[in-house]
């Protein structure tokens, strides 16, 4: 009963202030076990109180971050599952499904995380899953003006993950949930 | 979830009963659930059905409270409330919040479970042992939230669980030995195992042999059940496949350790409707219907006292000297039922003895206040667990009678010796017990209150000054003690504040009583902080304006101010004066009040010239201010006596005319402040009253024994040519008498501080009140005199007053003369 939370582009305090306050209220230590952040935070600021809400934080870099020793991609095990984090804007086209199959073959990850495009997803594909949680402060992006905040919570028990999105559409936080089961063997023949 | 707690039948109800308590002896387990009540002492079936319900309620319980978040909750499988069931919910009643919670109380009872018997974690540490204390524990807290987890919980529970796993033992032995009564008996035929369903041997003659051998091997094992032990039988048949209930019911099951342990612990913690339940030992906060107002630990603790007190008064005056309270030592023993005290085999001999005990208590607990009985003691059970521990301590008893200091005694109560008698132990509690039941139904208050004085002095105080509150005509002629006097005083003020406390929060003008007493009080020590904290700035604003009067008073001056600092030196002692119910405002008594604080306050040189100033302006003032004091309260009517008195000084002193204000014999007062700051310490701001009429008898006293000496000679300066001789002489001669007797009282003072006795006040006052008549009537002997040119008086010739003093001085001799009636009527 391992709890991850990822997030990622907040760009405070660029294009936003702070996290929406439904959401701050939500997050208090003590619950969460790991943080995985797509990046873009992009002060340390913000990563000083990330550390305040789990001691386990990860964190790759992304194009505005002020930090610049976070590494580009990172990978992590938790339980029976093998995470990758990436911020995304590495893969071209941004978002687009194959290209970032083709990153999770490579980190040989069950679970991929990966941002930029400020647009919650989660595909599953060839036995993982591909998740983007968004941003957690509805910042715009090069893309769109239109973005609601979003992060990711995972409950990782067993062979068996539940992700719930958390998004906050016009004032409310709506809750969505995703099953997901590993098989117990996935070999992935590396030829 | 509704516990069906059987009642327990009395052993001596059946036969079969008391057969089966006997058998169960080696039994601990079952004994013991009979004991606490889970299981009825009656035939065989109805412990197994019994059993099997209990643990039937056990498993429901288990699966209705450890939450699994992930398994959604029946009805809820179409449309979980996802906003309100996610792990981020902050809604305490979504799964996730409760699964959070059992996890932090898991973590605090891993905590303890962990540091569980580690010598013998052969047993108590292994993951099954475990895991059961864990999950007994968890239900058990998550079934009563109000209690919650505490640490030594664990602990009682442990034994419970050991004693099961113990008789589970026993039965595998059992089958050891009697393996063919437990051979699965479908249709009460005994099949052997190897053997065919039919013993017939085909084979007639010539295994005819060895059927025999056989027959004669197999017949040894093969006998009834009846004709074993009827332990062996009652074994047997309780953990029969078959019986009732079948398998649930085998009463000695180790797949039901669980359930059993969670009974039995349940059954210990709530007490079974009776008297002794463990989980208020685990309570910090008072019970509903205590009497004491304790927790009940507490209570218990000075039940242990209580008993001890009657067995062996000595060490029990002893420890109580020491300053060891019972709690920090019995909290221990109580909580875990001497769980720490003794090994795990001697423990289970002790708690034999406790359980065989019954439980139901034996006496109402009294409401009344007068007869105050303990819970602890008031069922047998209980009794014996006090009785108990009083052994245990009158085990130690050279050694702590040996010690001096109080953590000596605690180290030698809290390690106790491993290597005890413990069946004498038993047997002394055992007689112990009787007595502990008898003291309960006729223990008194006193008793506890001796015990608990110093926990409950606040409270205590508040009783007795309440009780003395309301004075009491009786007459008393001796004037106990100066202290009591002052405690007296302090009560009447106190009870004036609470009176009429919401009425001048903001005037500035007090009474006449209040100023008076603020002037006369100086040391009251005792007073509780919180109206010391009331009063500290009422008192200053009042001393300030009770000077300021004063003084404008003899000076003639318009009384207006307000901010006089006089009392800086004294404004501690003042404090403890309560804020007097402002009664009638009398500017003549506020200033009369004034003058005599600020003598209080005024150094003792300057004191003894204004005492002489004082003297010559005595009496339009005060006279004035004296008039009104007919209808006032007895209180102010003391502190006009008061000022009275002063005026009755001043007269007596001096009549010369004092041109300008000044404190009156400060001299007197600073002297008595100081005297009663050396004795300081008791009195509460009760004591205002007496403190107050007390006073005045001092100033006078001192006042006349100072200014004799002192106004002798400034005398010589005043405008009256021809009274000084005479009022040196009368003053010197009532100030000698005065004097003396002041001397003899203020003696008297100090050493009789400890009275707070409502009769005593009452008669320090009444002499209070005769002194003054004496007093009063001397000086309008001296009055009448002059004016007559009677010579009624004994000790003097007579001059005359100037003219108009002598006036004054008249009236204020008849005020003097009618406060000092009421004060005697007191």
């Amino acid at each position: 009963m391992v709890l991850v939370l990822a997030l990622g582009d907040l760009h405070i305090p660029h294009r936003a202030a702070d996290l929406p306050p439904k959401f701050k209220s939500m997050l208090v230590p003590g619950k969460i076990q790991h943080i995985i952040c797509t990046g873009n935070l992009c002060i340390k600021e913000v990563q000083d109180y990330l550390k305040t809400l789990c001691p386990d934080l990860h964190i790759t870099r992304g194009e505005y971050d002020e930090e610049t020793r976070y590494p580009e991609t990172k990978m992590l095990t938790i339980g029976q599952f093998k995470l990758g984090l990436c911020h995304g804007h590495q893969v071209i086209p941004w978002g687009d499904l194959d290209s970032l199959a083709m990153l999770q073959r490579q980190l040989d990850v069950d679970i991929l995380v990966t941002g930029h495009t400020h647009q919650f997803t989660a595909y599953k594909h060839e036995g993982g899953v591909v998740i983007n949680p968004g941003s957690a402060t509805g910042a715009y992006s090069s893309i769109t003006y239109d973005v609601n905040p979003s992060f990711v919570l995972m409950d990782i028990d067993g062979l068996r993950v539940v992700v719930y999105v958390y998004e906050l559409i016009d004032g409310e936080v709506k809750v969505d949930k995703i099953d997901f089961k590993k098989t117990a063997t996935t070999t992935h023949s590396a030829h | 979830m509704s516990k069906e707690i059987v009642k327990e039948v009395t052993p001596s109800s059946s036969a079969v009963a008391q057969a089966e308590n006997r058998v169960f002896a080696s039994l601990r387990g079952v004994q013991w659930r009979i004991n606490l009540g889970i299981l009825p002492p009656s035939s065989i079936d109805d412990l197994r059905r019994v059993t099997a319900d209990s643990r039937r309620r056990y498993a429901g319980l288990r699966r209705q409270l450890l939450v699994d978040p992930h398994v959604p909750k029946d009805g809820a499988r179409n449309a979980p409330d996802l906003v309100m069931d996610n792990p981020l919910s902050q809604n305490p009643d979504s799964t996730w919040s409760q699964f959070f919670r059992n996890a932090e109380l898991e973590k605090m009872v891993n905590q303890d479970l962990s540091r569980l018997y580690p010598e013998h974690e052969s047993y108590f540490q292994t993951p099954g042992c475990q895991g059961m204390l864990r999950r007994v524990l968890l239900l058990w807290c998550l079934r009563h939230p109000d209690c919650g987890y505490r640490q030594g919980m664990h602990e009682l529970l442990a034994p419970l669980l050991y004693v099961l796993h113990i008789d589970v033992e026993r039965l595998s032995e059992v089958r050891k030995l009697y393996e063919d009564q437990f051979i699965d008996k479908f249709d009460g035929f005994p099949f052997e195992e190897n053997g065919g369903a039919y013993n017939f041997d085909f084979k007639k003659f010539s295994d005819s042999m060895e059927d025999e051998i056989g027959s004669q091997r197999n017949s040894k094992k093969v006998c009834s059940l009846y004709e074993l032990d009827p332990e062996i039988q009652a074994i047997v048949l309780l953990s029969d496949a078959y019986g009732a209930e079948g398998e649930l019911g085998i009463v000695l099951s180790e797949k039901f350790m669980e359930h059993d342990a969670y009974c039995m612990f349940d059954a210990l913690m709530i007490g079974a409707h009776g008297s002794v339940a463990m989980a208020d030992f685990f309570a910090s906060s008072p019970a509903a219907e205590s009497q004491s107002g304790l927790p009940p630990v507490i209570e218990a603790s000075a039940a242990l006292y209580h008993l001890l007190s009657i067995v062996d008064s000595s060490l029990h005056t002893h420890l109580v000297e020491l300053g060891v309270e019972p709690q920090y030592f019995a909290l221990r023993w109580l909580r875990v039922l001497f769980g720490r005290e003794f090994s795990l085999q001697n423990l289970l001999v002790v708690w034999d003895e406790i359980f065989s005990e019954d439980n139901s208590p034996l006496n109402k607990v009294s409401e009344d206040a007068d007869h105050f009985s303990f819970k602890l003691l008031s069922s047998r059970r209980g009794a014996l667990i006090a009785a108990m521990a009083v052994s245990m301590i009158l085990y130690l008893r050279s050694s702590l009678l040996a010690t001096e200091t109080a953590t000596s005694c605690l180290q030698r109560l809290l390690n106790f010796p491993e290597c005890v008698n413990l069946e004498n132990r038993i047997e002394r509690a055992k007689s112990l017990q009787i007595l502990a039941l008898e003291s309960n139904k006729a223990s008194l208050l006193s008793a506890f209150g001796g015990a608990y004085n110093c926990m409950k002095s606040p409270s205590s105080s508040h009783k007795i000054s309440s009780d003395l509150g309301s004075p009491k005509p009786a007459p008393t002629p001796l004037p106990d003690s100066y202290w009591e006097e002052k405690w007296r005083v302090l009560h009447k003020a106190e009870e004036l504040r609470q009176n009429s406390l919401g009425k001048h929060a903001t005037s500035g003008k007090k009474s006449w009583s209040e100023k008076v007493k603020f002037g006369l009080l100086r040391t009251e020590s005792a007073p509780s902080p919180a109206r010391k904290e009331k009063c500290k700035k009422d008192n200053h604003s009042v001393r300030r304006n009770l000077l300021e009067d004063l003084s404008k008073k003899l000076g003639l001056e318009d009384d207006a101010v307000k901010g006089c600092c006089f009392e800086a030196s004294n404004s501690d002692d003042h404090h403890s004066v309560e804020v007097q119910g402002e009664e009638q405002n009398c500017a003549n008594k506020r200033s009369i009040c004034t003058a005599e604080n600020r003598c209080e306050n005024g150094s003792g040189a300057v004191v003894s010239e204004e005492n002489s100033s004082i003297f010559s302006d005595p009496s339009s003032p005060p006279g004035c201010g004296i008039n009104d004091h007919e209808n006032d309260t007895e209180k102010s009517s003391v502190t006009s006596n008061l000022s009275v008195d002063d005026n009755d000084d001043h007269r007596r002193r001096s009549p010369e005319d004092l041109p300008h204000q000044v404190p009156f014999p400060t001299e007197d007062v600073s002297r008595s402040p100081l005297h009663e700051n050396e004795s300081s310490g008791k009195t509460s701001s009760t004591k205002e009253r007496r403190h107050l009429s007390g006073k005045f008898q001092w100033f006078r006293k001192f006042g006349q024994s100072n200014v004799s000496e002192k106004t002798s000679d400034k005398r010589g300066g005043n405008n009256e040519a021809a009274k000084p001789p005479i009022f040196d002489s009368k003053s010197s001669t009532s100030c000698t008498a005065d004097s003396s007797a002041a001397g003899a009282s203020c003696n008297s003072h100090p050493t009789s501080k400890g009275d707070t006795v409502d009769q005593n006040m009452m008669g320090t006052l009444k002499n209070l009140g005769q002194a003054m008549l004496d007093h009063i009537q001397v000086l309008e002997s001296v009055f009448q005199q002059d004016q007559g040119q009677v010579g009624s008086l004994e000790n003097l010739s007579k001059n005359n007053l100037v003219g108009k003093r002598q006036v004054t001085a008249v009236t204020a001799l008849k005020e003097l003369r009618k406060i000092s009636n009421l004060l005697s009527e007191m």
